[in-house]
Protein backbone atom coordinates (compact mmCIF):
# COMPACT_ATOMS: atom_id res chain seq x y z
CA UNK A 1 0.00 0.00 0.00
CA UNK A 2 1.10 3.30 -0.78
CA UNK A 3 2.01 5.53 2.45
CA UNK A 4 -0.62 7.69 3.67
CA UNK A 5 -0.74 11.66 2.21
CA UNK A 6 -3.49 13.77 3.45
CA UNK A 7 -4.81 17.63 2.23
CA UNK A 8 -6.32 18.67 5.56
CA UNK A 9 -7.90 21.73 4.91
CA UNK A 10 -7.43 23.03 8.94
CA UNK A 11 -8.92 26.89 9.11
CA UNK A 12 -11.25 27.91 6.23
CA UNK A 13 -12.56 31.37 5.89
CA UNK A 14 -11.88 32.17 9.44
CA UNK A 15 -10.61 35.77 10.32
CA UNK A 16 -7.91 36.41 12.28
CA UNK A 17 -7.23 38.90 14.79
CA UNK A 18 -5.40 39.55 17.77
CA UNK A 19 -4.01 36.38 19.31
CA UNK A 20 -5.14 33.33 16.24
CA UNK A 21 -4.35 30.04 15.81
CA UNK A 22 -5.51 26.55 13.71
CA UNK A 23 -7.45 24.24 16.18
CA UNK A 24 -4.96 21.45 17.03
CA UNK A 25 -4.03 19.01 14.52
CA UNK A 26 -2.87 14.94 15.32
CA UNK A 27 -0.34 14.06 12.68
CA UNK A 28 2.03 11.73 14.06
CA UNK A 29 1.62 9.53 11.79
CA UNK A 30 3.53 11.66 9.06
CA UNK A 31 6.82 12.43 8.89
CA UNK A 32 7.02 15.61 6.88
CA UNK A 33 4.10 18.43 6.43
CA UNK A 34 3.61 21.69 4.48
CA UNK A 35 1.48 24.21 5.79
CA UNK A 36 0.15 26.39 2.81
CA UNK A 37 -1.79 29.93 3.85
CA UNK A 38 -4.02 31.70 1.28
CA UNK A 39 -5.61 34.88 2.19
CA UNK A 40 -9.00 34.66 0.95
CA UNK A 41 -9.94 38.26 1.24
CA UNK A 42 -7.44 41.45 1.12
CA UNK A 43 -5.46 41.88 4.17
CA UNK A 44 -5.40 44.69 6.87
CA UNK A 45 -2.79 46.51 8.59
CA UNK A 46 1.14 44.90 9.53
CA UNK A 47 0.61 41.36 9.68
CA UNK A 48 2.88 39.78 11.44
CA UNK A 49 4.72 36.58 10.52
CA UNK A 50 3.42 33.36 11.65
CA UNK A 51 4.76 30.65 13.39
CA UNK A 52 4.47 26.55 13.69
CA UNK A 53 3.63 25.34 17.18
CA UNK A 54 3.51 21.76 18.38
CA UNK A 55 2.39 20.35 21.66
CA UNK A 56 2.43 17.18 23.66
CA UNK A 57 -1.04 17.10 24.50
CA UNK A 58 -3.29 19.38 21.96
CA UNK A 59 -3.51 22.16 25.15
CA UNK A 60 0.27 23.31 25.59
CA UNK A 61 1.91 24.67 22.91
CA UNK A 62 5.92 25.49 22.39
CA UNK A 63 6.69 27.01 19.41
CA UNK A 64 8.92 24.97 16.78
CA UNK A 65 11.27 27.74 15.74
CA UNK A 66 10.23 28.21 12.13
CA UNK A 67 8.07 31.12 10.87
CA UNK A 68 6.99 32.33 7.77
CA UNK A 69 4.97 35.17 6.49
CA UNK A 70 1.58 35.67 6.13
CA UNK A 71 -0.02 36.74 2.56
CA UNK A 72 -0.04 39.70 2.09
CA UNK A 73 -2.91 39.98 -0.25
CA UNK A 74 -6.11 38.59 -1.20
CA UNK A 75 -4.99 34.82 -2.95
CA UNK A 76 -1.66 35.03 -2.39
CA UNK A 77 -0.01 31.92 -0.66
CA UNK A 78 2.84 31.33 1.79
CA UNK A 79 3.95 27.91 2.84
CA UNK A 80 6.16 26.29 5.68
CA UNK A 81 7.86 22.83 4.98
CA UNK A 82 8.64 21.01 8.28
CA UNK A 83 9.59 17.64 9.82
CA UNK A 84 10.12 16.54 13.04
CA UNK A 85 6.84 17.72 14.74
CA UNK A 86 5.92 14.84 16.89
CA UNK A 87 2.03 14.97 16.94
CA UNK A 88 0.18 18.24 17.85
CA UNK A 89 0.72 21.01 15.23
CA UNK A 90 -0.56 24.51 14.71
CA UNK A 91 -0.23 27.02 13.21
CA UNK A 92 -0.64 30.26 15.12
CA UNK A 93 0.05 34.31 14.55
CA UNK A 94 -0.17 37.29 16.95
CA UNK A 95 -1.45 40.29 14.88
CA UNK A 96 -1.23 43.81 16.03
CA UNK A 97 -4.22 46.08 16.47
CA UNK A 98 -5.83 47.13 13.32
CA UNK A 99 -4.32 43.84 11.85
CA UNK A 100 -6.37 41.34 10.30
CA UNK A 101 -6.47 38.48 7.65
CA UNK A 102 -9.16 35.69 6.51
CA UNK A 103 -7.44 32.32 5.73
CA UNK A 104 -7.46 29.09 4.30
CA UNK A 105 -4.62 27.18 6.06
CA UNK A 106 -3.68 23.67 4.69
CA UNK A 107 -2.00 20.84 6.16
CA UNK A 108 -0.13 18.27 3.21
CA UNK A 109 1.48 15.38 5.59
CA UNK A 110 2.96 12.62 4.22
CA UNK A 111 3.92 9.45 6.31
CA UNK B 1 -28.81 -20.43 6.47
CA UNK B 2 -27.72 -21.78 3.35
CA UNK B 3 -23.89 -23.65 2.56
CA UNK B 4 -22.92 -20.56 1.32
CA UNK B 5 -23.67 -18.22 4.08
CA UNK B 6 -22.52 -20.99 6.57
CA UNK B 7 -18.96 -21.08 4.30
CA UNK B 8 -19.15 -17.50 4.39
CA UNK B 9 -19.60 -16.72 8.07
CA UNK B 10 -16.88 -19.64 8.81
CA UNK B 11 -14.11 -17.17 6.52
CA UNK B 12 -15.08 -14.28 8.37
CA UNK B 13 -14.96 -15.62 11.83
CA UNK B 14 -11.56 -16.79 11.40
CA UNK B 15 -10.71 -13.25 10.32
CA UNK B 16 -9.80 -11.01 13.02
CA UNK B 17 -10.59 -8.08 11.45
CA UNK B 18 -14.02 -9.32 10.39
CA UNK B 19 -14.66 -11.42 13.32
CA UNK B 20 -15.67 -8.25 15.40
CA UNK B 21 -18.39 -7.32 13.12
CA UNK B 22 -21.36 -9.30 11.77
CA UNK B 23 -21.60 -8.00 8.13
CA UNK B 24 -24.47 -8.35 5.64
CA UNK B 25 -23.03 -10.64 2.84
CA UNK B 26 -21.39 -8.32 0.81
CA UNK B 27 -19.11 -5.77 2.42
CA UNK B 28 -19.17 -1.92 1.12
CA UNK B 29 -16.04 -1.16 2.78
CA UNK B 30 -14.09 -1.97 5.84
CA UNK B 31 -12.64 0.85 7.19
CA UNK B 32 -10.13 0.33 10.43
CA UNK B 33 -7.73 3.69 10.49
CA UNK B 34 -4.86 2.05 11.58
CA UNK B 35 -4.87 1.78 7.08
CA UNK B 36 -5.37 5.80 6.90
CA UNK B 37 -8.61 7.77 6.44
CA UNK B 38 -9.86 5.29 4.61
CA UNK B 39 -12.14 7.89 2.17
CA UNK B 40 -13.68 9.85 5.17
CA UNK B 41 -13.64 13.32 4.87
CA UNK B 42 -14.90 16.99 6.40
CA UNK B 43 -18.90 17.80 5.97
CA UNK B 44 -17.95 21.38 3.92
CA UNK B 45 -21.73 23.03 3.92
CA UNK B 46 -22.73 24.68 0.16
CA UNK B 47 -21.77 27.97 -1.38
CA UNK B 48 -21.72 29.81 -4.51
CA UNK B 49 -19.11 32.60 -5.52
CA UNK B 50 -18.28 33.13 -1.70
CA UNK B 51 -17.26 31.17 1.22
CA UNK B 52 -19.30 33.68 2.93
CA UNK B 53 -22.71 31.96 1.68
CA UNK B 54 -22.24 29.08 4.12
CA UNK B 55 -24.08 28.15 6.92
CA UNK B 56 -22.23 28.64 9.95
CA UNK B 57 -23.50 25.67 11.47
CA UNK B 58 -21.06 23.99 8.46
CA UNK B 59 -18.42 26.68 8.14
CA UNK B 60 -17.86 25.19 11.99
CA UNK B 61 -16.50 22.00 10.57
CA UNK B 62 -12.93 20.75 10.17
CA UNK B 63 -10.87 17.83 9.31
CA UNK B 64 -10.64 14.39 11.18
CA UNK B 65 -7.68 13.56 12.07
CA UNK B 66 -5.90 10.20 12.62
CA UNK B 67 -5.42 9.76 16.44
CA UNK B 68 -3.54 7.48 19.20
CA UNK B 69 -5.80 9.01 21.72
CA UNK B 70 -2.91 10.37 23.65
CA UNK B 71 -3.57 12.03 26.86
CA UNK B 72 -1.14 14.14 28.88
CA UNK B 73 -1.39 12.04 31.94
CA UNK B 74 -0.72 8.67 30.29
CA UNK B 75 0.37 8.69 26.41
CA UNK B 76 -1.51 7.37 23.14
CA UNK B 77 -4.50 5.45 24.30
CA UNK B 78 -4.57 3.34 21.14
CA UNK B 79 -7.58 1.76 19.56
CA UNK B 80 -9.04 -1.44 19.47
CA UNK B 81 -6.65 -3.79 17.97
CA UNK B 82 -4.15 -0.77 16.59
CA UNK B 83 -2.65 2.18 17.18
CA UNK B 84 -4.71 4.70 14.94
CA UNK B 85 -8.55 5.79 15.62
CA UNK B 86 -10.46 8.49 13.42
CA UNK B 87 -10.89 11.40 15.34
CA UNK B 88 -13.73 14.19 14.95
CA UNK B 89 -13.04 17.25 17.43
CA UNK B 90 -15.18 20.00 18.03
CA UNK B 91 -14.31 23.79 18.92
CA UNK B 92 -14.03 24.62 22.63
CA UNK B 93 -17.61 26.45 21.99
CA UNK B 94 -20.78 25.54 23.66
CA UNK B 95 -22.90 23.64 21.06
CA UNK B 96 -19.95 23.39 18.59
CA UNK B 97 -20.55 20.48 16.56
CA UNK B 98 -17.64 18.26 13.66
CA UNK B 99 -18.61 15.77 11.41
CA UNK B 100 -17.03 13.77 9.63
CA UNK B 101 -18.68 11.81 6.23
CA UNK B 102 -17.95 8.88 3.92
CA UNK B 103 -19.69 9.85 0.31
CA UNK B 104 -20.97 6.69 -2.22
CA UNK B 105 -23.80 5.42 -3.70
CA UNK B 106 -25.39 2.80 -3.61
CA UNK B 107 -25.93 -0.09 -6.59
CA UNK B 108 -29.24 -2.25 -5.15
CA UNK B 109 -32.08 -0.62 -2.79
CA UNK B 110 -32.48 -3.16 0.05
CA UNK B 111 -30.98 -3.68 3.19
CA UNK B 112 -27.17 -2.25 4.62
CA UNK B 113 -25.72 -2.99 7.72
CA UNK B 114 -23.69 0.02 9.64
CA UNK B 115 -21.58 -1.25 12.24
CA UNK B 116 -18.81 0.86 14.03
CA UNK B 117 -16.71 0.63 17.03
CA UNK B 118 -16.93 4.12 19.09
CA UNK B 119 -15.94 6.10 21.93
CA UNK B 120 -15.45 10.27 23.15
CA UNK B 121 -14.72 11.85 25.42
CA UNK B 122 -13.98 15.80 26.45
CA UNK B 123 -10.50 17.60 25.83
CA UNK B 124 -8.83 17.07 29.54
CA UNK B 125 -8.30 20.59 30.11
CA UNK B 126 -10.22 20.56 33.76
CA UNK B 127 -8.70 17.39 36.48
CA UNK B 128 -12.28 16.71 37.00
CA UNK B 129 -13.82 13.54 35.27
CA UNK B 130 -16.20 16.12 33.23
CA UNK B 131 -18.64 13.33 32.02
CA UNK B 132 -21.23 15.72 31.42
CA UNK B 133 -18.63 18.29 29.30
CA UNK B 134 -19.79 15.96 25.94
CA UNK B 135 -23.01 17.02 24.24
CA UNK B 136 -23.50 14.44 22.18
CA UNK B 137 -21.87 11.37 19.98
CA UNK B 138 -24.20 10.51 16.76
CA UNK B 139 -24.33 8.74 13.06
CA UNK B 140 -26.66 9.49 9.99
CA UNK B 141 -27.01 8.71 6.73
CA UNK B 142 -27.78 10.96 3.51
CA UNK B 143 -29.80 9.02 0.64
CA UNK B 144 -31.59 9.82 -1.82
CA UNK B 145 -33.60 6.89 -4.49
CA UNK B 146 -32.17 5.98 -7.61
CA UNK B 147 -33.42 8.29 -11.19
CA UNK B 148 -35.91 5.97 -11.95
CA UNK B 149 -37.31 4.37 -8.72
CA UNK B 150 -39.21 7.23 -7.72
CA UNK B 151 -41.21 9.52 -6.96
CA UNK B 152 -39.37 9.53 -3.88
CA UNK B 153 -37.36 11.51 -1.15
CA UNK B 154 -34.12 12.43 0.03
CA UNK B 155 -33.90 10.49 2.89
CA UNK B 156 -32.01 11.41 6.42
CA UNK B 157 -31.93 8.76 9.23
CA UNK B 158 -30.27 10.56 12.46
CA UNK B 159 -29.50 9.20 15.42
CA UNK B 160 -26.99 10.57 18.30
CA UNK B 161 -26.40 9.60 22.29
CA UNK B 162 -27.53 12.51 24.16
CA UNK B 163 -25.06 12.54 26.92
CA UNK B 164 -25.43 15.61 28.62
CA UNK B 165 -27.34 18.97 28.00
CA UNK B 166 -26.81 22.09 30.29
CA UNK B 167 -24.46 20.11 32.54
CA UNK B 168 -27.18 17.29 33.26
CA UNK B 169 -26.15 14.09 32.59
CA UNK B 170 -28.87 12.49 30.13
CA UNK B 171 -27.59 9.19 28.44
CA UNK B 172 -30.35 8.84 26.06
CA UNK B 173 -30.54 8.15 22.45
CA UNK B 174 -32.39 10.73 19.83
CA UNK B 175 -33.50 10.77 16.03
CA UNK B 176 -34.69 13.64 13.93
CA UNK B 177 -37.30 14.22 11.79
CA UNK B 178 -36.93 17.46 10.63
CA UNK B 179 -34.29 19.91 9.64
CA UNK B 180 -34.04 23.75 8.99
CA UNK B 181 -35.65 25.72 6.59
CA UNK B 182 -34.26 25.18 2.84
CA UNK B 183 -32.59 27.91 1.36
CA UNK B 184 -30.86 28.93 -1.63
CA UNK B 185 -27.52 29.28 -2.49
CA UNK B 186 -25.91 31.66 -4.75
CA UNK B 187 -27.69 33.69 -7.74
CA UNK B 188 -27.37 30.35 -10.61
CA UNK B 189 -30.03 28.31 -9.09
CA UNK B 190 -28.52 25.19 -8.57
CA UNK B 191 -27.65 25.09 -4.88
CA UNK B 192 -29.24 24.99 -2.13
CA UNK B 193 -28.50 24.59 2.20
CA UNK B 194 -30.05 23.55 4.70
CA UNK B 195 -28.34 22.20 8.61
CA UNK B 196 -29.91 19.26 9.64
CA UNK B 197 -28.04 18.82 12.74
CA UNK B 198 -29.49 21.74 14.34
CA UNK B 199 -29.71 21.49 17.82
CA UNK B 200 -33.66 21.80 17.88
CA UNK B 201 -36.31 18.82 16.44
CA UNK B 202 -34.12 16.09 18.39
CA UNK B 203 -37.02 13.30 19.56
CA UNK B 204 -36.37 10.77 22.54
CA UNK B 205 -36.14 7.34 21.15
CA UNK B 206 -38.68 5.13 22.85
CA UNK B 207 -36.93 2.77 25.44
CA UNK B 208 -33.59 4.90 23.89
CA UNK B 209 -32.09 5.60 27.88
CA UNK B 210 -28.84 3.67 27.88
CA UNK B 211 -25.83 4.16 30.86
CA UNK B 212 -22.14 3.88 28.58
CA UNK B 213 -19.52 2.72 30.21
CA UNK B 214 -17.56 6.25 30.67
CA UNK B 215 -14.67 5.28 33.41
CA UNK B 216 -13.32 7.33 36.03
CA UNK B 217 -11.18 10.59 34.50
CA UNK B 218 -11.49 12.30 31.36
CA UNK B 219 -8.24 10.33 30.08
CA UNK B 220 -9.60 7.04 29.82
CA UNK B 221 -12.05 5.66 27.45
CA UNK B 222 -14.01 2.12 26.10
CA UNK B 223 -14.52 0.89 23.05
CA UNK B 224 -18.63 0.31 22.05
CA UNK B 225 -20.04 -1.24 19.35
CA UNK B 226 -22.70 -0.17 17.12
CA UNK B 227 -25.17 -1.72 14.99
CA UNK B 228 -27.25 0.27 12.43
CA UNK B 229 -29.95 -1.55 9.96
CA UNK B 230 -31.46 0.49 6.92
CA UNK B 231 -33.91 -0.87 4.04
CA UNK B 232 -33.21 1.42 1.05
CA UNK B 233 -36.02 0.04 -0.54
CA UNK B 234 -38.93 1.13 2.36
CA UNK B 235 -36.67 3.68 3.40
CA UNK B 236 -37.02 2.78 7.06
CA UNK B 237 -34.65 1.44 9.67
CA UNK B 238 -34.86 -1.90 11.00
CA UNK B 239 -32.96 -2.19 13.84
CA UNK B 240 -30.32 -0.23 16.48
CA UNK B 241 -28.09 -2.00 18.69
CA UNK B 242 -25.52 -0.24 20.81
CA UNK B 243 -23.37 -2.89 23.16
CA UNK B 244 -25.52 -5.37 24.86
CA UNK B 245 -28.72 -3.23 23.95
CA UNK B 246 -31.18 -3.48 21.21
CA UNK B 247 -34.00 -0.72 20.72
CA UNK B 248 -37.22 -1.07 18.87
CA UNK B 249 -37.19 1.09 16.40
CA UNK B 250 -41.12 1.44 15.74
CA UNK B 251 -40.85 4.94 16.97
CA UNK B 252 -38.41 6.02 15.17
CA UNK B 253 -38.26 7.76 11.59
CA UNK B 254 -36.18 10.40 9.44
CA UNK B 255 -35.46 13.38 7.57
CA UNK B 256 -37.64 13.62 4.55
CA UNK B 257 -36.86 16.01 2.51
CA UNK B 258 -37.93 16.49 -1.52
CA UNK B 259 -36.09 14.61 -3.75
CA UNK B 260 -33.07 16.53 -5.42
CA UNK B 261 -31.84 16.61 -9.08
CA UNK B 262 -28.13 15.60 -8.67
CA UNK B 263 -28.12 13.06 -5.09
CA UNK B 264 -29.87 10.16 -7.02
CA UNK B 265 -28.19 6.62 -5.31
CA UNK B 266 -26.81 8.99 -2.88
CA UNK B 267 -25.19 7.00 0.15
CA UNK B 268 -23.55 9.02 2.31
CA UNK B 269 -22.64 8.16 6.17
CA UNK B 270 -21.19 10.29 8.65
CA UNK B 271 -20.52 10.40 12.59
CA UNK B 272 -20.63 13.63 14.67
CA UNK B 273 -19.62 15.38 18.13
CA UNK B 274 -21.15 18.12 20.25
CA UNK B 275 -19.84 20.15 22.53
CA UNK B 276 -21.72 21.05 25.90
CA UNK B 277 -19.14 23.20 27.25
CA UNK B 278 -16.53 25.66 25.92
CA UNK B 279 -14.55 22.47 26.13
CA UNK B 280 -13.15 20.66 22.69
CA UNK B 281 -15.75 17.01 22.42
CA UNK B 282 -13.43 14.53 20.49
CA UNK B 283 -15.54 11.27 18.54
CA UNK B 284 -13.68 8.59 17.75
CA UNK B 285 -13.93 5.63 15.32
CA UNK B 286 -11.67 2.79 15.87
CA UNK B 287 -13.65 1.25 12.68
CA UNK B 288 -16.59 1.20 10.33
CA UNK B 289 -18.16 -1.50 8.15
CA UNK B 290 -20.75 -0.95 5.85
CA UNK B 291 -22.21 -3.75 4.45
CA UNK B 292 -25.37 -4.75 2.18
CA UNK B 293 -27.57 -7.65 0.82
CA UNK B 294 -26.94 -7.81 -2.75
Amino acid sequence: MLPENLTAVVARNEIWTGSSATEPYEAGWAREAIVFVRALKQPKGALPKARIEISADGMHWCAEGSEFPLPAAQDAVTFQRLAHFGNFLRVAATLPDGAEITVLVTLHLKA
Amino acid sequence: MTQLDDFRRAIREADPHLSRFDPLPRIICLDDFDRGMCGWTQLVGNYEDTLDAMLPGYAQHSHAMLSTLPNWDFGSHGGVDGSYALKIATRPKKGAQNVAIKRLTFRKPGPIRLEAYFTFKPEASELQLSETDIRSFGFLYDLQIGDTSGPGDRVMPHLRFLNAQDGKHIQRWQFKRRTTPIKPIGTAGKTITHYHLAPDDWEDLPGGEQRLCYNEIPTKVNWHYLRFDFDLAAMQATRFQVNDRVFAMDGFDCIRIPAMKNLWCMLNLAFFAETDTDKRAFAYLDSVCLSGEF
